[in-house]
């Protein structure tokens, strides 16, 4: 009964967790995109995390690779980079994960690693391909720090009950 | 068997790195070339579509009760300001209307039907933004069916915002003139010199710093005055002609062989766009 909820809920809220991080930035584009700070909204990542610390969900790599297909269809058009990129920070948070206990500033480290792994892999990928000519500097000043901030009091507020309804399922 | 397992990992690494790359060579094609992405990706984003106006709606709904508030506390002021506006508005009604009479009967005279100045607009709202610093890019509400043509110009409220980049049944892509990006397709703009005659160029690139787009691939010399309005030339492609961008913020003359170099502060908000227009040659 348990791991049958699950199993629709954790979908659900994945593409849910998906489209609310490209709406968010549709809605507050004006403070989340200035000279000063980009800010990358990363509560997709956040969804998959939690996932992987409190709940019993299967195939969350299989999942995440999904969840990355949709990304690059829908939002960037350029197939075939967070559709590698996600399952890749999933599986490592999974095997850094055997090492520990779900505490909440462990989680947290855990999260804030992912986020600036994924943030910098996105980054590179970019300028690899041409989509960008920022230098490491700007990139760390304009995008990484603030993204770093938003999503850690992303991840402060939705913790808990994040928390409590992967224990519930 | 533990060497086994290592090559299995090394293989499954490998061929997913090979695949990945193909994909994103794949897809760069298909965004340059051709007109229609390919079936599974249509089909992938109009679903996507479908279901992000259904998510998008509560956060929509929150953004715009606090704007609304924010509206209520400036209309004050506002009022005022734009009382003085509404006079002089009326007259350059009527002076508009006496013009474009007079342009419609030179045109007939002349027996010229189509310009470049002509164009239909499709209006569409914006469903979503992608969350990334390297793609400005935003999806909207109108795709293949209500007539959105790939490389059409778009418009905000005030002024031009970029380009149709993908189109979708019923939703599209499209890029801002704030990416900077190597592939894309730049707009061809012109500006008039204090002599009078029109200087041609090309959108080049955009500075993050200040928030100004530069217009390059200048042959001409003349001086241009600060203020000056840019406008698209509707030279090659498929933009119209007219289309405001922006104002000349400088002007930086290349010494040394170097090229003239425009800044302009562009007259749309990049990152406000609820509302856009895309614009559609009649030619």
């Amino acid at each position: 009964m348990h791991s049958s909820r699950i199993k629709y809920l954790f979908p659900l809220g994945l593409f849910i967790a998906l489209f609310l991080d490209g709406t968010i930035t549709q809605a507050f584009a004006p403070e989340m995109f200035t000279p000063a700070v980009a800010i990358e909204s990363r509560l997709l990542l956040l969804w998959l995390i939690m996932a992987v610390c409190y709940s019993q969900a299967e195939h969350i790599l299989l999942w995440a690779g999904i969840a990355g297909f949709f990304f690059d269809l829908y939002y960037t058009g350029i197939l075939g980079i967070f559709v590698i990129l996600l399952p890749l920070v999933v599986y490592l948070t999974q095997k850094t994960y055997q090492f520990f206990t779900g505490s909440f500033i462990v989680v947290l480290l855990i999260y804030l690693i992912d986020v600036t792994l994924l943030t910098l892999l996105f980054y590179l990928v970019n300028s690899l391909i041409g989509f960008t000519d920022a230098g490491l500097t700007t990139f760390i000043a304009r995008t990484l720090g603030p993204t770093l901030a938003y999503n850690l009091a992303m991840f402060v507020i939705l913790f808990i009950p994040l928390k409590s309804l992967f224990e519930k399922m | 068997m533990q060497k086994y397992f290592l090559n299995k990992k090394l293989v499954i690494t490998l061929v997913g790195l090979i695949v990945s790359f193909l994909l994103i060579a794949f897809s760069i094609m298909v965004r340059n070339n051709r007109n229609t992405p390919t079936f599974i990706q249509s089909f992938g984003n109009d679903a996507a579509g479908l279901v992000d106006r259904v998510v998008g709606y509560p956060v929509k709904a929150v953004r715009s009760a606090g704007a609304s508030t924010a509206d209520l506390l400036n209309t004050y002021h506002e009022n005022q300001q734009l009382k003085k506006q509404v006079d002089s508005v009326a007259a350059e009604k009527a002076t508009n209307a006496t013009l474009r009479q007079e342009n419609a009967d030179l045109k007939k005279q002349l027996k010229l039907n189509k310009s470049l100045t002509e164009f239909s607009k499709i209006n569409a709202y914006t469903i979503s933004r992608a969350p990334s610093t390297w793609q400005n890019q935003i999806v909207i509400s109108k795709g293949s069916l209500a007539g959105v043509v790939k490389g059409s110009a778009v418009l905000s409220d005030r002024g031009l915002i970029g380009r149709v980049t993908e189109v979708n049944k019923s939703n599209s892509k499209v890029e801002l003139l704030s990416t900077k990006n190597d592939s894309s397709n730049r707009f061809p703009v012109q500006v008039a010199a204090k002599s009078g005659t029109i200087i041609n160029g090309l959108i080049t690139d955009f500075d993050d710093d200040t928030n100004q787009l530069i217009m390059g691939q200048i042959t001409s010399k003349d001086k241009v005055k600060k203020g000056t309005k840019v406008v698209t030339s509707g030279l090659g492609g498929t933009t119209p002609k007219g289309l405001l961008v922006g104002t000349v913020a400088k002007v930086k003359n290349g010494d040394a062989g170097l090229p003239t170099k425009i800044y302009i502060d562009p007259a749309a908000d990049f990152s406000d766009l609820s509302m856009v227009t895309v614009t559609l040659r009649k030619d």
